[in-house]
C-alpha cells in the first residue's frame, strides 16, 4: 500500500531526529569522560541527549508508520506548500548573507527585502513585476534599511558593515 | 520597611529621564509587536539583544521588560479584532473577544482587556515586590541538587505538560539541550561539538536560534503555506464600558489575577493553564443572560478574566527568573540571556549583589503599566492602523531586523546562513506541531542545569543519593513525577470510567 505524502514526510522527520541523535552520539565518543571526584564528566550530558534524541526519533518514526503523529493540531494554511514563495525568501536571505560584507548593510538588506517581498506578493497571488511595484518595494526597502542602520550604528554603536567608511551608507 | 525603602530607591532610578525614555520606548515597541502578527516579545527582545553590548544594564533591562509586558497588552487587540492570537496567552481572549467584536462590541472588549491588564499587572507587581525578596532569601538556602531539580521541573512542564504531545515536546527540549552543548564546557573547559570551528567555542548565539525559529520561520511559513489565507477584520467601535460592563468585569479581573499570579511564581510557567482556568471559572460563575453570551454574542467576563490572568502570570513569572534564575517561557529565557550578556546570572544573589538594578526594574513595572494603560486605551485606534500594513512588506521588513539581531551579535555573515537554516527547521517544527519554547528554554537552561548536576554529584562524592537524601530535593522529585504522572493517571481513570458506559451500546468488549 502506498503511504500518504504527509506520513512520508512525518517518517522523514523521525529519521532526521534519529540521525541527529546518532550524530550527537558520534560526537560524544570523542569527548573525554574524566569526572574528577565528581562522578559526572563532560561527556555525560552529550551521551544522555544523544540517547534520548535517538529514542525520540525512533518513536516519532514509529508514530508516523502506524497512522501518523498523535495529538496533532491541524497545521495552519494550505495543504500543499507553494515552493516558489520559499525560494524567493530564501534567495533574499542567502544573498544577504553573501553580500552584506561587500555591499554593506543598507544595500544588502534592501536586496533581501526586495526579493522577500517579491516572493510574499506572489504567494498572495498579487502582481509583483510591474515597474511601479518594484520601485515602491525598492523605496520602502531603502526606507527601512537605512534608518535601521543609522539607528543601530550611530545611536547604539552596534557594528554593522557599510559600503563606505562614512558610517552613512 | 526594607522593601519599601528599596522600592523607593528603585523608583528614583527608574524615573531618571533616560530610564523613563527606555521604558516608554519599550512599552511602545512591545505594544506594536503585540499588535503586529508574526512577531512576538521573544523575537523582539532577541533581535534587540545586540544592544546589550553598548547600553547600560539597568536601561536595557527596563527596555526589555517594557517590550515583554507591552506585548501582552497589544496581543489582545489583534486577538479581538482579527481573531488571530499572536501568543498562546491571547488564545482564550480571542474566543470571546472576537465574538464580542462581531456583535459590535469591539470597543468594550478592548477596554476590559486593557483595564484588566492594568489591574492584574499592577496587583501582580505588588506581589513581585512583596514576595520576590522573600523567595530570594529562601533560595539562598537551596543547593545544587535543588537547583538542578528545579530546572528539571521547568524542563518537564515546558516540554511534557504544556504542548499537545509529550514526545514532540521532549524532542524539542533535547534539540535545545543539544544546541546548548555546543561550545566550551563550563567546568572542564573541554570543547564539545565545535567541529574545530573557533567561533563555535563560544557556543551558538541564542539570538540566532530565537530569531530563526520565530521570525524567519514565520516569514518562510507564510510564503510557503499561508499566502492565500483570507483574513477578515472586525469593525472598531467606541472604546468605553457601561456601568454593567464594569460590574461584570471588576470581579473577573480580581479573580483572574489571583488565578494567574501563582502560576507565574512556580517554575512551571506558561499562560495557557491560568487563562483557560480563568475562562472556565468565569463561565461557571456566570448566570442567566450573561451565561448565554458565552460562545454566542461574546461575554465580557470571558475577555476580562483570561486577559487579567495572562498579565498576572506574565508579571509574576519574573519571580522565578530573578530569584532562581529559572525562565519559564520563551521571553523570560531570552531575558535570562540578556542578563548573561552582562555577565550577571539571575538568582538569589541578584537581590544583594545587584539590588539597585532589580528594584529599578520592579519600579519600572509600575510605571510601565501606567504608560501602557494610556497607550492602549485612548490610543487604541492608532494601534489598529498597524493592522493595515500589508503582510508582504511587514514580513520582509521583519527580515531586516532579524539581520540586525543575528549579524549584530558576532559580525559573522555565516550566522546569517545559519539563521536561514534554523528558520527552515522552524517551518518543519511548526508544520508538524513541535513546540518551540522547549528549544529555547533547553538551550539556555541546559548548560546551567548541567553545571548544577555536576556540582550536586560532587557534593554527594559521586553518589546520586544526594538527590533523595535532602528533603527539598526529594520533594522536587515527587513534584516532577506527579507533574508527569498525574495527567496520564487522570486520563486513564477517565477512560476506565467511560468504558462501562459505552459497553451496552458499543459492545466492543469480548
Amino acid at each position: 500500500m502506498k503511504q500518504h505524502p504527509t506520513l512520508r514526510v512525518e517518517t522523514l522527520v523521525g529519521a532526521l531526529v534519529t540521525l541527529t541523535g546518532l550524530g550527537l552520539a558520534g560526537g560524544a565518543i570523542s569527548i573525554p569522560g574524566e569526572a574528577g571526584y565528581g562522578g559526572v564528566g563532560p561527556n555525560f550530558l552529550p551521551w544522555m541527549v544523544a540517547v534520548v534524541l535517538t529514542l525520540c526519533g525512533v518513536l516519532i518514526a514509529r508514530e508516523a508508520l502506524t497512522g501518523g503523529f498523535r495529538d496533532m493540531e491541524p497545521p495552519s494554511g494550505a495543504e500543499r506548500g507553494w515552493w516558489p514563495g520559499l525560494v524567493w525568501v530564501s534567495a533574499g536571505l542567502l544573498l544577504n548573507a553573501a553580500l552584506i560584507t561587500t555591499i554593506g548593510f543598507i544595500l544588502s538588506c534592501t536586496l533581501c527585502y526586495l526579493l522577500a517581498v517579491q516572493g510574499l506578493r506572489r504567494a498572495q497571488g498579487q502582481r509583483a513585476t510591474s515597474a511601479r511595484v518594484l520601485a515602491t518595494d525598492l523605496a520602502s526597502g531603502l526606507l527601512i534599511s537605512a534608518p535601521v542602520y543609522w539607528a543601530f550604528t550611530k545611536f547604539l554603536a552596534i557594528n554593522l558593515p557599510g559600503l563606505t567608511n562614512t558610517g552613512w551608507i | 520597611m526594607d522593601i519599601f525603602a528599596s522600592l523607593l530607591q528603585g523608583f528614583a532610578t527608574a524615573i531618571s529621564p533616560v530610564n523613563l525614555l527606555w521604558a516608554f520606548v519599550g512599552c511602545v515597541l512591545g505594544t506594536a509587536v503585540g499588535v503586529l502578527p508574526g512577531i512576538g516579545p521573544a523575537v523582539a527582545v532577541a533581535m534587540l539583544l545586540p544592544i546589550t553590548a553598548k547600553v547600560e544594564i539597568t536601561a536595557s533591562m527596563i527596555f526589555f521588560a517594557g517590550i515583554y509586558y507591552g506585548a501582552m497588552y497589544g496581543g489582545s487587540t489583534t486577538s479581538i479584532l482579527l481573531n488571530t492570537p499572536g501568543e498562546t496567552a491571547s488564545m482564550v481572549t480571542a474566543m470571546e473577544g472576537n465574538r464580542m467584536a462581531k456583535s459590535g462590541r469591539a470597543g468594550q472588549a478592548l477596554a476590559t482587556a486593557a483595564i484588566g491588564s492594568f489591574v492584574a499587572g499592577t496587583i501582580a507587581t505588588v506581589i513581585v515586590t512583596l514576595f520576590a525578596p522573600t523567595v530570594a532569601e529562601f533560595a539562598v538556602k537551596l543547593g545544587p541538587p535543588e537547583y538542578f531539580l528545579l530546572m528539571v521541573l521547568a524542563f518537564t512542564t515546558v516540554s511534557a505538560v504544556l504542548g499537545q504531545s509529550t514526545l514532540r515536546g521532549m524532542t524539542a527540549l533535547f534539540l535545545g539541550l543539544a544546541l546548548g552543548l555546543v561550545g566550551m564546557d563550563q567546568i572542564s573547559g573541554q570543547a564539545r561539538y565545535t567541529g574545530g570551528i573557533p567561533e563555535l567555542l563560544d557556543g551558538v548565539e541564542i539570538v540566532l536560534v530565537a530569531v530563526g525559529l520565530f521570525a524567519v520561520a514565520e516569514v518562510l511559513y507564510f510564503a510557503l503555506y499561508e499566502g492565500r489565507a483570507v483574513e477578515t477584520q472586525n469593525r472598531m467601535s467606541r472604546v468605553y464600558m457601561s456601568r454593567r460592563d464594569w460590574a461584570r468585569s471588576v470581579p473577573a479581573w480580581i479573580r483572574a489575577t489571583f488565578i494567574g499570579a501563582p502560576f507565574g511564581c512556580i517554575p512551571a510557567g506558561g499562560t495557557e493553564i491560568p487563562t483557560f482556568l480563568s475562562y472556565a471559572v468565569e463561565k461557571k460563575l456566570a448566570k442567566g443572560s450573561d451565561k448565554d453570551e458565552f460562545g454566542t454574542a461574546g461575554a465580557i467576563e470571558g475577555v476580562a478574566g483570561p486577559e487579567a490572568a495572562n498579565n498576572a502570570t506574565v508579571t509574576t513569572a519574573l519571580i522565578p527568573l530573578l530569584t532562581l534564575g529559572i525562565p519559564t517561557s520563551n521571553t523570560t529565557a531570552i531575558l535570562l540571556g540578556a542578563f548573561q550578556n552582562y555577565g550577571i546570572q539571575p538568582g538569589p544573589q541578584l537581590f544583594t549583589n545587584s539590588a539597585a538594578l532589580v528594584w529599578a526594574l520592579i519600579a519600572s513595572l509600575y510605571l510601565g503599566n501606567v504608560m501602557l494603560l494610556i497607550l492602549n486605551l485612548p490610543l487604541v485606534k492608532l494601534w489598529v492602523q498597524l493592522l493595515k500594513i500589508p503582510k508582504p512588506q511587514l514580513y520582509a521588513g521583519i527580515l531586516i531586523f532579524a539581520t540586525v539581531g543575528a549579524y549584530g551579535m558576532r559580525q559573522s555573515a555565516f550566522d546569517l546562513v545559519l539563521l536561514w537554516g534554523i528558520g527552515l527547521v522552524g517551518v518543519l517544527m511548526r508544520r508538524f506541531d513541535f513546540p518551540t519554547a522547549p528549544v529555547v528554554v533547553g538551550m539556555i537552561l541546559g548548560p546551567l542545569a548541567e553545571a548544577q548536576l555536576r556540582n550536586a554529584v560532587s557534593i554527594g562524592e559521586g553518589s546520586p543519593r544526594v538527590f533523595v537524601e535532602r528533603p527539598m530535593s526529594l520533594a522536587l522529585i515527587v513534584i516532577v513525577v506527579a507533574v508527569l504522572a498525574l495527567p496520564r493517571l487522570y486520563r486513564f481513570v477517565q477512560a476506565r470510567k467511560q468504558r462501562p458506559a459505552l459497553l451496552p451500546h458499543g459492545g466492543v468488549e469480548p
